[in-house]
């Protein structure tokens, strides 16, 4: 076994993996990766497409932002690493774009597909983007599920993150075929609400987003469960509320004033200490 | 040729000012001097032969082949510079293989010639090269069944039934066309090699006539020594592509030179 | 919370547990598969397609991880829209398969993908090829893959015959696959069948809850306990 090298200038230095498998195999168990936790969902209506998404953003079990915003740009939802699903689809939506303007055509939701799978199958994983896609375009709405090994599924009704089990629920009971517009956002919410209440990952507020052939509607915070009241109690104590005996007050901050040695100004008093420099 | 001399005909990126390319010409008189091939596309083979001119009477006979394999049911014969024939064989095998590694099956000549074409062409494109001065007859039979290509120096190919190339073409063409090739059956071939020469198979008879045809071409320069070299593909071969077995060579040589005789009388 | 164990990141991905099948007869291929993509012990996709079109004439049915074989299948797909371009004629099924054993025995390190490509050519007909995982390409008159076959070899070859049409195909074909997902935790939902011949791809389905049904017990309380006993009780009389 290779030990690390205290002169070695340059390159990746990989003592912590010595170190790590002699302590693997000394039993001292691997560390668990936490995924973070999210609910996203996507489904198919009359007229389109409606996505939803929760406003959690988790670093471990710290709760990073309370109202972040998941539907990344108005076609596609992220769980997952916020940083990879922030820059695939970015990366995607600009190379989207740039291939419309070469093709002079309106870009594809299948084509938008490919481009984020092969680019996630390429990272063989270590792209930690989930993804809900969906849109409308020239051949009419489509709505796909892409994992970050970069496999993916096309349904008529999809959910991902760790809300996905308690989100699926609420689709599998209540989606039908060709619903209308209000009653696809509320099965949404109603989806995205279950995933907010039932798993500790996802939770904060509701995002909708409805794609249809004409326009694209960001519904931002759609309903806020979770809104912040006025604290009934507080720990503020009143003024007196310890008593004391006796009060004596010093002064403790220094006056300190400049002595400039040349130059026009005069020699500069000195209120209590002055600086020796001669 | 009036462009000649005008510093057109030097290279082979310069057109002359009636959209020619004089390098490219000139390669076709390179194969035009060399001696007569031809290629025979029947109903369930092929044949090639080679007329090979004797320019020394050290040359071992039989040696020095003309026609050469480029994956095991494919041969190639080639007029002209025999030195570029064998850079060319060695390319075409390169394709053959890579096609074998890429599709696990004996290549098509199609894909094989499709892409050599390609090759000789490029030499027609640049001043630092020089067209091949070949003409290819490339013989198979494929998964398509039996197919015959001539590829030119300037990398244009065409399909035949019958081929001939090198200075006695024109004849050999005419004596070519008398044959009904595609119509050649084996059942036909067989009953007309029968009443011939007994039983026999009919690439044994179209060898006869290839033979033939060869002979009445070489009467144009018969005052020289030559020597035949013939490879065949068919049932008979299991699609390999061989040289004729001396015993039939022997046999039909001298059939076709009993006819010549004929003529002669 | 939930927690992914490091040393196994990539394995946990997603994957197609599966059933899938080919079975060649006079006139082309029956190709069949369940619907079930799972992520660990959850079903990610219940009605998943993996009949897997890659040229007019030619499927492939998918087993293994869902991104390498989309990603194989995907490759495939292209060399073979290339390939019918350049050679002016569409490939045959033994070129595809070709293609996916390369793809697959090259990049065996970094795959897991069990396939079976079947359809029909000019050249040959009907024709079905088996590709393990780690490459190799086999051909089979029937072929069966993926975590619910192993249930249903015994069956295959006690059943399959030669000389069988389209009908006696795709029964053998169903019955097989509603078999290995009864008994294959990993397989299930429903049934999706493809039939490719020389004049096109005609494409069945087989709904959850009208799966062939086999035997499956009986009930031991109720009624049917009842008939046993007087069974029992009559038989005793009788001796």
């Amino acid at each position: 076994m290779d030990s690390s090298n205290i002169y070695k200038k340059s390159g990746f230095d990989f003592s912590n993996q010595i170190r790590n498998n002699f302590l693997a195999a000394k039993g001292v168990p691997v560390p668990k990766a936490t995924s973070t936790g999210t609910t996203i969902v996507g489904c198919l209506f009359k007229d389109g497409i409606v996505l939803g998404a929760d406003t959690r953003a988790t670093a471990g079990e710290i709760i990073a932002d309370k109202n972040c915003e998941k539907v990344v740009n108005p076609s596609c939802c992220g769980a997952g690493t916020a940083a990879d699903t922030e820059f695939t689809t970015a990366l995607i939506s600009s190379n989207l774009e740039l291939h419309s303007l070469s093709t002079g055509r309106k870009p594809r939701v299948v084509t938008a597909m490919t481009m984020l799978k092969q680019m996630l199958f390429q990272y063989q994983g270590h792209i930690g983007a989930a993804l809900v896609l969906g849109g409308v375009d020239v051949t009419g709405p489509h709505l796909f599920t892409i994992h970050p090994h970069g496999s993916t599924d096309k349904l008529p009704y999809v959910t991902m993150g760790s809300g996905s089990l308690a989100a699926m629920a609420v689709f599998e009971a209540g989606w039908k075929a060709g619903m209308e517009r209000q009653e696809a956002i509320d099965l949404v919410s109603a989806a995205i609400s279950a995933g907010i209440f039932n798993d500790l990952g996802s939770g904060s507020n509701v995002d909708v987003c409805v794609i249809t052939k004409e326009r694209t509607d960001m519904l931002r915070n759609y309903i806020k469960p979770n809104e912040r009241v006025t604290k009934e109690r507080h720990y503020k104590f009143t003024r007196g509320t310890t008593a004391y005996q006796s009060e004596n007050i010093r002064k403790y901050i220094v006056d300190e004033s400049i002595t400039y040695l040349t130059g026009s100004a005069t020699t500069a008093t000195t209120a209590e200490e002055a600086m020796d420099v001669s | 040729m009036t462009s000649i001399g005008t510093g057109y005909d030097l290279s082979a990126s310069t057109y002359s000012p009636d959209g020619r390319i004089f390098q490219v010409e000139y390669a076709g008189k390179a194969v035009e001097n060399s001696g007569t091939v031809i290629g025979l596309r029947v109903k369930d083979g092929i044949v090639l032969a080679v007329e090979k001119l004797v320019h020394s009477k050290l040359l071992v006979p039989e040696a020095n082949k003309r026609i050469q394999s480029i994956d095991r049911h494919i041969g190639m014969a080639t007029a002209g510079l025999l030195a570029d024939g064998r850079h060319l064989a060695s390319r075409a095998r390169d394709e053959a293989q890579n096609l074998r590694d890429r599709f696990k099956e004996p290549p098509t000549l199609k894909a094989i010639t499709d892409r050599l074409s390609l090759y000789v062409q490029a030499y027609t494109l640049y001043s630092s090269v020089r067209p091949f001065g070949i003409s290819s007859i490339l013989g198979t039979v494929d998964k398509t069944g039996p197919v015959l290509y001539v590829v030119e120096p300037s990398g244009i190919f065409y399909g035949y039934h019958g081929a001939a190339i090198g200075k006695g073409r024109q004849i050999a063409k005419t004596e070519l066309e008398k044959l009904k090739l595609a119509d050649l059956t084996t059942r036909e071939a067989v009953i007309e090699a029968a009443r011939m020469y007994g039983v026999r198979s009919h690439i044994s008879r179209l060898k006869f006539l290839l033979l033939t045809r060869i002979y009445l071409v070489h009467e144009d320069v018969k005052d020289k020594e030559f020597e035949l070299e013939m490879s065949w593909i068919g049932p008979e071969t299991q699609g390999r592509h061989l040289s004729v077995p001396k015993e039939l060579k022997d046999e039909a040589e001298k059939k076709a030179r009993e006819s010549v005789e004929q003529f002669d009388d | 919370m939930n927690t992914v164990d490091m040393q196994q990141l990539k394995a946990g991905e997603v994957n197609l547990g599966t059933s899938i099948m080919a079975v060649q007869f006079d006139k082309g291929v029956v190709i069949g598969a369940d619907s079930r993509t799972t992520t660990g012990s959850y079903i990610a996709n219940r009605v998943t397609d993996k009949l897997t079109h890659v040229h007019d004439r030619v499927y492939c049915c998918r087993s293994g991880s869902a991104a390498d074989t989309q990603a194989v299948a995907d490759i495939v797909h292209y060399y073979l829209q290339m390939y019918s371009q350049q050679y002016g004629a569409p490939p045959s099924v033994h070129t595809a398969a070709t293609l996916f054993e390369k793809l697959c025995y090259e990049n065996k390190d970094q795959l897991l993908a069990g396939i079976i490509v079947a359809g029909w050519d000019r050249e040959v007909g009907p024709s079905v090829y088996n590709i393990p995982v780690g490459g190799g390409l086999f051909r089979q008159p029937w072929a069966i893959g993926g975590s619910g076959s192993t249930y249903v070899y015994g069956y295959c070859d006690a059943t399959y015959q030669e000389g069988w049409g389209k009908d006696e195909t795709v029964n053998f074909v169903k019955n097989t696959l509603a078999l290995a997902m009864s008994r294959d935790g990993s397989s299930g939902g429903v049934i999706r069948l493809a039939v490719i011949t020389e004049d096109g791809v005609e494409r069945l389905f087989i709904p959850g809850n009208e799966l062939p049904r086999f035997w499956e017990g009986k009930e031991v309380l109720g009624q049917d306990m009842n008939k046993t006993f007087t069974h029992l009780a009559q038989m005793e009389i009788e001796a």
